[in-house]
């Protein structure tokens, strides 16, 4: 026989009482008020045993008055219970007992003399039965004590007891309700993958003052106190600062930004100075970290005369100035735009560390699926390295979202089929069309594609190879091209005349592996404003850097960027923007903050070095730079200092014919008599664009002299459109191409 | 054989509501005592709160010498005085709850001497005119309860007064009445009712 667990009565509330059956009672060998302990998932619970008042079998109700910490916050609630789950145990008088006293505010700990405290609480545990390592809860007193945390009792037989007048209590402790509580919860923390180094270095800064405060005092220092993430939306960085926190144990208070300002002169200021008071007092019980989240919104670059926001920036400054030795909290402040912050507010003293989390590495991203999916029933064939290696850009939201969408996916497809809930390789790879790496959205070269593989394109063959050298295999065999110190090309120039395939080639390049494409034209840049297309196409370069590996695809190249040789002008556009394009190709370094991964932070504890160093090596390969491919039919109008050797790859396009004829009239019906040899000697100076034009006639011809009932093309059409062509290019041109443009 | 034990618990029992009865009326007494005095405690928070906002020296008052020392002194001593009824009263309640305390302890002690004979067919036995035995000690200790809960709310009010801080003084008639439940005297009435039979049927 089960029992069913009903909530408690409202008269029952805090009297301790476990209301069950009297036959159940009896068999147990329980009296009126004997002491029960009933063992729950997650924890147990001492009441007295008392007969339900309509006297009925198979129900418990029982008050959880002294219980396990646990179900305090999640009380048990729709549960059947075995019989064997009640056992009673033996009460005898306690004479002594050790508490902590858990209270509301901290006003009242501050204010009330601790010998009323002993008296309230003795008045209140009168009478109560509990167990060691319970908490009795004494909220229906509805005071300002709370709970009662037993610490030890003096018994060795027997882990319970009954509280009577006579019982000594000895309080160990007073602390607030809000401390107890982020204790408790710091045994539930959440799993954040691939952040290990920034969070080891976090807790450090948080334990080391607690820890060997001696240590620090002697040697005359003091702790760092404020830490500045900062990173790209989406890394993670408030969930680390709540992970840190739960791992130690520390109480969080966090402040942001709206929730600050307020309307009224000096509101904020006001505000803000309360935040700062409530972690004081929270950081006089344990650690406490006050967490400004989003601080350039906060904090902002104080600029003019009389903003409201300078006198709140003035306000934090001199808060965090007026911390003193004994204030043992730890600030961090977090933000995705370091620029826009105060520089007053980055110098040591206020905020001595700023940690860097960059775009997540590969193996960083491996960290982070293989800590989504842990929880996700993924079937075996999904292999999270590759997974890994197809998300350059993500960062951990992306990665999240990537799952969610995973999982809808596999949701959808079983509705169909009700087969096993296991999310496969394939649902990944429709979700990976659906979600892109956040740091490209609303980017300005932003393209969509249609695959299209390498055979798609006729002939070719030594200027495919060179694309999938420059591309390709630095992706694919990271460790070859570490092994031969080579290091990946930074641009392709694909030059010929026009109509040979040029733009269909860096399709397909983009195509075949899975990187970023990123393409612009002169219509993206240019703007009637000075200064504002360098500016884009500056940024187009860093939200690239940002997902590399990522092909940059600059069409038409000669319009977009000038000369600065045979420019009448030399200020122009043209090149200024060329300027930019040489200095982001060959600048002397990235910014800080386009960092990946996490720089490496010195530590007390010492980290292992060497065994990660090969990877890394590898991984440096892979994610590099950023590939430019640059697409022009003038080479000579380039600019030489972007054609030297180093910067961009020369590669020409010249088709062979035949290869081409081969594959336009691949998917036409061409009759058995159709000699493409003899086509391809007659068509000299053709480009691969008139070959295709020269087959699409032949067809319409086909149709227009057969009615449309036309089944195959005949040779004779062939050679009929053939006389109406003429080809586009030139022998001169052809010369040209052949010479190097320099 | 359990006949004789049963018989001397419910001349226990009828002993404890009796003097439940009487205790219930005592304390009644005594809030209602204790209310006025509440209140005066609340004007005379009142009045500090108004002789620390006025600057004596710009009222025509300014000729008596030391006038705000002597207000404040005369004020305090009558918070004093208010206080100290405030504790006699206290102590009276105290008493109150310590004889309940005492009666449902001793009637609890006479029950787990006799637990081994009084099985619990017979505890949870009812009839027409009395109620049965668990119920009964249950209700006990509910009414137990109460007035220790009660009297606990009504110290912790009065101990968590601070003369520096005039706003408790103040709030302090608002906290003492919203402490009333006049569902719990409610439910002891009830209990009253319930055993009435019981207590006459001796």
């Amino acid at each position: 026989m089960s029992l069913r667990l009903l909530s408690v009565d409202s008269s029952d509330r805090g009297s301790q009482r476990c209301r069950l059956g009297p036959g159940l009672m009896s068999a147990l060998g329980l009296g009126l008020g004997s002491p029960l302990l009933v063992s729950v998932p997650g924890g147990s619970c001492l009441c007295t045993a008392w007969p339900r008042a309509d006297l009925a079998e198979g129900f418990l109700q029982m008050d959880l008055k002294c219980s396990s910490p646990n179900l305090i916050f999640y009380p048990p609630s729709q549960l059947c219970l075995d019989p064997g789950q009640l056992t009673p145990v033996p009460c005898p008088k306690l004479k002594h007992v050790k508490i902590t006293v858990v209270v509301q505010s901290v006003d009242f700990k501050k204010h009330t003399p601790p010998r009323l405290v002993h008296e309230l609480v003795k008045d209140m545990l009168k009478g109560v039965y509990v167990h060691n390592k319970h908490v009795i809860n004494l909220m229906d007193f509805d005071t300002e004590i709370r709970y009662v945390v037993i610490e030890s009792i003096d018994l060795e037989s027997s882990s319970a007891g009954l509280i009577t007048s006579k019982t000594g209590l000895e309080i160990t402790g007073i602390q607030t309700v809000r401390h107890y509580w982020s204790q408790l919860q710091g045994h539930h923390t959440v799993p954040v993958g691939g952040l290990d180094e920034v969070s080891a270095s976090l807790r450090e800064m948080l334990q080391l003052p607690l820890l060997y405060p001696a240590t620090l005092n002697s040697l005359g220092v003091s702790c760092p106190r404020g830490v500045l993430l900062q990173g790209p939306p989406g890394v993670g960085k408030t969930l680390l600062v709540r992970k840190v926190v739960g791992e130690v144990g520390a109480s969080l208070v966090v402040v942001r930004g709206p929730e600050v300002v307020g309307s009224r002169p000096g509101e904020s200021e006001e505000k803000l100075r309360a935040v700062f008071e409530r972690a004081r007092s929270a950081a006089e019980e344990g650690p406490c970290v006050l967490f400004l989240d989003e601080l350039d919104s906060l904090c902002p670059k104080r600029t003019g005369s009389s903003a409201p926001e300078n006198r709140l920036v003035a306000q934090l400054l001199t808060l965090m100035d007026g911390m003193n030795q004994s204030d043992r909290f730890l600030i961090i402040g977090a933000t995705n735009r370091p620029d826009s912050l105060d520089p007053a507010l980055r110098r040591p003293g206020r905020f001595d560390r700023e940690v860097i989390i960059g775009a997540p590495t590969l193996q960083q991203r491996e960290a982070i699926l293989s800590v989504l999916s842990a929880r996700m029933p993924v079937s075996p064939s999904v292999d999270m390295a590759e997974l890994a290696q197809r998300t350059t850009g993500y960062v951990g939201a992306d990665l999240s979202a990537l799952c969610r969408e995973a999982a809808m996916h596999a949701i959808r497809e079983n509705s169909k089929s009700s087969g096993e809930q296991v999310v496969g390789m394939q649902h990944f790879q429709e979700a990976l069309k659906a979600v892109g790496p956040s740091c490209l959205r609303g980017s300005l070269g932003r393209t969509e594609l249609c695959p299209l593989s390498w055979d798609q394109i006729g002939g070719l063959d030594e200027v495919k190879l060179k694309l999938k050298q420059s591309i390709e295999w630095p992706m694919l065999y990271p460790e070859a091209f570490v092994r031969l110190g080579l290091c990946r090309p930074r641009g392709v120039l694909l030059y010929g005349p026009p109509g040979c395939a040029k733009t269909t080639l860096v399709k397909a390049a983009a195509g075949s592996t899975h990187c970023a494409f990123l393409s612009v034209g002169g219509a993206d840049l240019y703007s009637p404003y000075v200064g504002d297309s360098e500016k884009a196409l500056a940024q187009l370069f860093r939200q690239a850097r940002a997902c590399a590996p990522c092909i940059l695809f600059l069409d038409e190249i000669d319009s977009l960027i000038g000369s600065r040789s045979n420019n009448q002008t030399p200020n122009s556009v043209q090149t200024r923007l060329l300027s930019v394009l040489l200095n982001e190709m060959d600048g002397i370094g990235l910014k800080t903050l386009e960092r990946r991964g996490t720089e490496k932070i010195l530590q007390a504890e010492g980290a292992e070095e060497n065994s990660t160093q090969k990877q890394l090596e590898c991984q440096e390969v892979c994610n590099k730079e950023v590939m430019v491919v640059a697409a022009t039919n003038r080479p000579d109008c380039l600019d030489s200092a972007l054609l030297r050797p180093g910067r961009l790859t020369h590669i020409v396009c010249l088709q062979a014919r035949l290869c081409i004829l081969r594959v336009c009239t691949q998917s036409m019906p061409v009759c058995a008599d159709v000699c493409l040899e003899e086509l391809a000697a007659k068509t000299e100076l053709y480009s691969g664009a008139d070959l295709e034009n020269l087959c699409k006639e032949a067809a319409l011809l086909a149709l227009q002299e057969e009615n449309m009932e036309a089944s195959t093309i005949k040779h004779t059409y062939f050679l009929r459109s053939l006389g109406h062509m003429r080809p586009s290019l030139t022998a001169q041109q052809i010369q040209s191409y052949q010479k190097h443009p320099r | 054989m359990s006949k004789p034990a049963l018989l001397s618990l419910h001349q226990a029992l009828r002993k404890c509501f009796q003097n439940l009865e009487n205790n219930q009326k005592v304390w009644e007494s005594m809030l209602t005592e204790c209310s006025p005095l509440m209140v005066s405690l609340g004007n005379l928070a009142e009045q500090s709160r108004a002789l620390s906002n006025i600057q004596i020296s710009n009222t025509p008052l300014k000729d008596f010498p030391d006038l705000e020392e002597r207000l404040r002194f005369k004020l305090q001593l009558s918070t004093d005085t208010v206080l100290g009824k405030l504790n006699e009263n206290m102590s009276s309640l105290q008493s109150v709850r310590d004889s309940i305390s005492n009666q449902v302890s001793a009637v609890v002690h006479l029950y787990e001497q006799n637990a081994d004979i009084l099985d619990l067919l017979t505890v949870t036995e009812r009839s027409a005119t009395g109620p049965s035995v668990s119920d009964m000690m249950g209700w006990l200790h509910d009414a137990e309860r109460h007035f220790r809960q009660q009297f606990l709310r009504r110290k912790t009010v009065l101990q968590s007064l601070r003369p520096d801080d005039l706003s408790l003084l103040e709030s302090a008639p608002k906290r003492w009445k919203s402490l009333e439940s006049p569902s719990a005297g409610d439910h002891i009435r009830d209990t009253l009712c319930k055993v009435h039979f019981f207590i006459e049927s001796q």
